[in-house]
C-alpha cells in the first residue's frame, strides 16, 4: 500500500490585512499593515498599546443567518466565514451551502479547528451581566458559545461535516497543531478530507487588561500604529493583539486527483514538543522549538538544507525573536544564513490561536506564487539577530519547501512543513 | 481470542499502567472506586460560594483538596484549580505506574489532557476585578492561568515532560477524545508514554446561571443526592461537577521493557460529528451510533464482544433517550444483553473530566470484575429500556468495555478498553 499523502486543495482567510484569499495576499505582498487603533471598544485607557489587528471588512452574514450571527461569539463568525471561502475555493460547497456529498463523503470529512481562548468576549459579557443584572439575565447561549470548541462545532453544523471533530488548544501554537493533526488524520486514514484551521477573537477589554498587565504588548514609534509590530528589529518591545481565522482544506492525494481538484501544495511534515520550562517564558535558546523543528524535518524525511523559506513565529517580543533565531541557527547550521525568514506578524499582529493556521496559509501561497512577504518595520538590526528576515520588501524566489513555526504560553511548540506541488 | 486488527503492530498496542483521580467521591483512585461501587453520591449543597440566592444550589464538588499535598506552594498559587486538580491526579498516576521520567525518556513522553472550559474561573474573576477596580488591577497571571492547555502544560513543567503536549476541547466529550488521541500517539510511534485524561473545575455563579438558563440543570436543591438520575423517568437535568482524572498510557513494548504491569488495554476509539445543533444531540442518535460502530471497528472488536458500556448518561431528558436509541442502533440485539452504567448518577456531570471518569470506571471494572451501578434509578422510562445496572453494583467478568462522551455542538467520542490476555 502506498503512503497516503495530504495535499492542500482549498484556502480561506479572515485577517486584519483583509478578508479573502486575494485581498489578504495582496496586502501582505505589498507590505501593508493591518494594525490600527481599536474600534471595537474604547481602548484609550491603554495609551499607545490601544491598537490591534482588527478585522474591519468582514461580513458574518455571508455564511450565517442573522439570528445565528447574533447568538455566536465573534471567533465563531470568523471560523464559519473562512471555512465558507475555503470550501468554495476547494470546489466542495454544494448548492445547499453544505459540503456536496457527490464530491466528498461528509462522514469521511473531519475538522481540527483550534483556538487559544475561545469565546472570551462571551464569558466576560456574561460575568458583566451577572454582576449588573443578576443570574436570570445571563444568556442561555453563553456556555455553548464560549467554550473553545464552539467554532469547530458550528462549522460542522453549518457545512454538514460529520467526521472527526476536534478543537485543539495550545495557546499561540494552536494553529500549527491544528494543521499538523489534520495532516496526520489523513495520512493515518481517519478521514479523506480535513479542515486544519484556527480562529481567535481576543479584541475585548479583559484580554487587553491581562496582556497589558503581563507587559507583553508592543507600542508604536511616533504614534503610527503600523510600526508597533517589528519582529527581529532591535527596538521591538512586544506583540500586537490581533483577530481572525484561516482555514486549509487538506485532502488525501488520490481523493483530490479523482475529483480533479486544484492542488495548491502538500503538507509533508509536522512536529510538536514541550519546553517543560515555564508557564509564560520560552525555554532558553528556543530549546523546545529546536526539537519541534527537528521532529517535523524527520517526519517530512528532508534535511534542513532543503528548506527555502521559514515563516517565523516572530512575535516582536524581545525574548521570542532572539530565541527563535537561535533555534533556527542551531537546527539549520550553515544553511540558517541562506534560508529566507519572514514574520508576517509584522503586518497582521498576533492572531494567537489563528496565527499558526494563518501562517500555514501564507506558506501555501508562497509555494504557489514564489513570492515571499516581507518582515516590515525592520529598521534597526539587532546585533544578536543576524539571519535574513526578508526586510521590508517582498521577494520573488524559487521556494520548494516552506516551514512554519509556532510557540505558545506554557511551552507549546509546533512546526509544519509544506512542499510546492509539482504534479508528482 | 481477541486479536488486534491485523495492521496493528502488537508492540505498538496501548496499555494503561497507572491511574490518578481527584473527584467528588474521593481524592485517590481506590476511595473513588469504592464509593462508586457502593453507590455513594458526591452531590451536595455548593460550598465554593454561597448559593442562597441562586436557583440551583447543588453541585458535585471535589472535597478537602489541598494542592500542597502534590504541588509546591508557590507553583500551586499560580495555577488555576482545574490545573491543580490535573497535576495532582497526574502525580498519583505516574507514581502508581512506577514511571520514572528522566533524561533517558522525557522526550518520548507526551501529555494529552483535555478540558471543557479551562480557566473560565480566571476569566470570571478577571472580569469582576476589571468591573470593580479597573484594568490595572487585573492579574498579570490571568492570561497564562486561563489558557485551557495549561493543565497539560503544568503536568509537563512539573514532571519535566518534553514530548508533544496536546489539549483539545470537545465540550463534554473532551476527555474521551484525549484517550482516542493517546491511543493514536502510541500506535503511530509519536510517543512511548502518554499522560492522558481530563480536568474541569468551573463551580462558579456565572456557569450555573448560564447552564440553568439553558434548562440543563436539575433543580432538586432539597435532594442533592437524588438529583442526578440518569435513565430514570423523573430525570430533570444534570448536576454540575468538578473532577480530574489521569491515566498513564504506554506502548506494550515500553511497559514490558520496564517491567510494568498493565491494568487494561486501550484498544481503540473514534470521533464523529453530528453536524446538527449547538447544544441538542441529533435525536436520531446517528452521530453517537456511528462513533460506537467506528470505535469497535478501530479496536477490532465485534459488537457482541462488548460487556459494558459506561454511558454518557447525563440525566437530561434528551441525552439519555437519544443515547439509548444510539446503543440499540449500534449493537442491535446485543444491546439488551450488555450492562450499561452511568457514573454521573454519583459524580454529576464533570464536563471535560466526564470522559476520564468513565475511563477510570471502565478500567477498574475490567480489573476487578465489578460494574458500578446507576443510582437513583426508580421509575423506568419507556424510552430508556436497557439494563442500566440499577442501584447496586454487580459482579461481572468484563472483558471489553466502551466509554461514551457526547458534547455540545455534536461532538461524539468513544474509546474501547479491554482486559489483557
Amino acid at each position: 500500500m502506498t503512503q497516503r499523502r495530504a495535499v492542500v486543495t482549498g484556502l480561506g482567510v479572515v485577517a486584519p490585512v483583509g478578508t479573502g484569499n486575494d485581498v489578504a495576499w495582496q496586502a501582505l505582498t505589498s507590505g501593508r499593515s493591518g494594525i490600527k487603533p481599536v474600534t471595537r471598544f474604547d481602548a484609550s485607557g491603554y495609551g499607545k498599546a490601544g491598537i490591534g489587528g482588527e478585522v474591519t471588512d468582514f461580513d458574518p452574514s455571508r455564511f450565517m443567518d442573522a439570528r445565528e450571527v447574533r447568538r455566536h461569539d465573534r471567533n465563531t463568525h470568523f471560523a464559519v466565514g473562512a471555512t465558507g471561502e475555503a470550501l468554495i475555493d476547494a470546489g466542495l460547497l454544494g448548492e445547499d451551502r453544505k459540503v456536496d456529498p457527490a464530491r466528498a463523503d461528509r462522514d469521511r470529512f473531519g475538522i481540527v479547528f483550534g483556538t487559544a481562548i475561545g469565546g472570551i468576549g462571551m464569558i466576560s459579557e456574561g460575568v458583566q451581566t451577572l454582576l449588573e443584572r443578576g443570574p436570570a439575565r445571563v444568556s442561555p447561549f453563553m456556555i455553548q458559545h464560549m467554550i473553545p470548541d464552539a467554532a469547530s462545532g458550528m462549522v460542522a453544523i453549518q457545512f454538514g461535516i460529520r467526521g472527526p471533530n476536534m478543537a485543539i488548544v495550545s495557546a499561540c501554537a494552536t494553529g500549527g497543531h491544528a494543521i499538523g493533526e489534520a495532516m496526520e488524520a489523513i495520512v493515518r486514514g481517519q478521514a479523506d478530507v480535513m479542515l486544519g484551521a484556527g480562529t481567535e477573537a481576543p479584541l475585548v477589554p479583559l484580554a487587553y487588561a491581562g496582556f497589558s498587565q503581563m507587559r507583553a504588548l508592543g507600542t508604536p514609534i511616533d504614534d503610527d500604529p503600523t510600526t508597533a509590530s517589528r519582529p527581529f528589529d532591535a527596538t521591538r518591545n512586544g506583540f500586537v493583539i490581533a483577530e481572525g481565522s484561516a482555514v486549509l482544506v487538506l485532502e488525501e492525494l488520490e481523493h483530490a486527483r479523482k475529483r480533479g481538484a486544484h492542488i495548491r501544495a502538500e503538507v509533508i511534515g509536522y512536529g510538536s514538543s514541550a519546553d517543560a520550562f515555564h508557564m509564560a517564558a520560552p525555554a532558553e535558546q528556543g530549546e523546545g522549538s529546536q526539537r519541534s523543528m527537528r521532529a517535523a524535518l524527520a517526519r517530512a524525511r528532508i534535511g534542513p538544507e532543503q528548506v527555502d523559506y521559514i515563516n517565523a513565529h516572530g512575535t516582536s517580543t524581545p525574548l521570542n525573536d532572539r530565541y527563535e533565531s537561535a533555534a533556527i541557527e542551531s537546527v539549520f547550521g550553515e544553511h540558517a544564513r541562506r534560508v529566507a525568514i519572514s514574520s508576517t506578524k509584522s503586518m497582521t499582529g498576533h492572531m494567537m490561536g489563528a496565527a499558526g493556521a494563518f501562517e500555514g496559509w501564507v506558506c501555501a501561497r508562497v509555494l504557489e506564487t514564489g513570492c515571499i512577504p516581507p518582515t516590515i518595520n525592520y529598521r534597526e538590526p539587532d546585533p544578536e539577530l543576524t539571519l535574513d528576515y526578508v526586510p521590508n520588501e517582498a521577494r520573488q524566489a524559487d521556494v520548494r519547501v516552506a516551514l512554519s513555526n509556532s510557540m505558545g504560553l506554557g511551552g507549546h511548540n509546533s512546526t509544519i512543513i509544506l512542499r510546492r506541488w509539482e504534479g508528482e | 481470542m481477541r486479536q488486534a486488527p491485523p495492521s496493528r503492530d502488537p508492540s505498538r498496542r496501548a496499555v494503561v499502567t497507572g491511574l490518578g483521580a481527584i473527584t467528588p467521591l474521593g481524592n485517590d483512585v481506590e476511595t473513588f472506586w469504592r464509593n462508586l461501587r457502593d453507590g455513594v453520591s458526591g452531590a451536595a449543597r455548593i460550598t465554593a460560594y454561597d448559593p442562597a440566592n441562586e436557583e440551583v444550589q447543588i453541585a458535585a464538588e471535589v472535597k478537602d483538596f489541598d494542592p500542597r499535598t502534590w504541588i509546591e506552594f508557590k507553583a500551586a498559587r499560580r495555577m488555576s484549580r482545574f490545573a491543580q486538580l490535573a497535576v495532582a491526579a497526574a502525580a498519583q498516576a505516574i507514581e502508581a505506574a512506577g514511571l520514572t521520567i528522566d533524561d533517558a525518556n522525557r522526550d518520548e513522553v507526551a501529555v494529552a489532557v483535555n478540558t471543557g472550559a479551562g480557566g473560565v474561573g480566571d476569566v470570571a474573576a478577571g472580569q469582576m476585578t476589571y468591573h470593580e477596580s479597573g484594568p490595572k488591577r487585573v492579574s498579570p497571571f490571568m492570561v497564562p492561568m486561563l489558557s485551557p492547555s495549561m493543565a497539560a502544560c503544568q503536568i509537563s513543567i512539573q514532571n519535566g515532560i518534553r514530548g508533544p503536549i496536546i489539549t483539545s476541547v470537545a465540550a463534554c466529550a473532551s476527555s474521551v477524545q484525549a484517550f482516542v488521541e493517546a491511543q493514536r500517539l502510541i500506535e503511530h510511534g509519536d510517543a512511548e508514554v502518554v499522560i492522558t485524561g481530563g480536568t474541569e473545575s468551573a463551580v462558579l455563579p456565572v456557569a450555573f446561571a448560564a447552564l440553568n438558563n439553558m434548562g440543563a440543570l436539575s433543580r432538586r436543591n432539597d435532594d442533592p443526592r437524588g438529583a442526578s438520575r440518569p435513565f430514570d423517568a423523573d430525570r430533570d437535568g444534570f448536576v454540575f461537577g468538578e473532577a480530574a482524572g489521569i491515566a498513564v498510557v504506554e506502548s506494550a513494548a515500553h511497559a514490558e521493557a520496564r517491567g510494568a504491569t498493565p491494568i487494561a488495554e486501550l484498544a481503540g476509539g473514534a470521533l464523529t460529528g453530528d453536524a446538527f445543533h449547538i447544544s441538542a444531540p441529533d435525536p436520531s442518535g446517528d452521530g453517537a451510533a456511528r462513533a460506537m460502530v467506528r470505535a469497535l471497528r478501530d479496536a477490532g472488536v465485534a459488537p457482541d464482544e462488548v460487556d459494558l458500556i459506561v454511558a454518557h448518561g447525563t440525566s437530561t431528558s434528551l441525552n439519555d433517550a437519544t443515547e439509548t436509541k444510539a446503543i440499540k442502533s449500534a449493537f442491535g440485539e446485543h444491546a439488551a444483553r450488555l450492562a450499561v452504567t452511568s457514573n454521573k448518577s454519583m459524580l454529576g456531570h464533570t464536563l471535560g473530566a466526564a470522559g476520564v471518569m468513565s475511563a477510570l470506571n471502565a478500567i477498574l471494572a475490567i480489573r476487578d470484575g465489578v460494574v458500578s451501578p446507576t443510582i437513583n434509578y426508580e421509575t423506568p422510562d419507556p424510552a430508556c429500556d436497557l439494563d442500566y445496572t440499577p442501584n447496586v453494583a454487580r459482579a461481572l467478568a468484563v472483558e471489553t468495555a466502551i466509554i461514551n462522551g457526547f458534547g455540545f455542538g455534536g461532538q461524539n467520542a468513544v474509546a474501547v478498553f479491554r482486559r489483557l490476555s
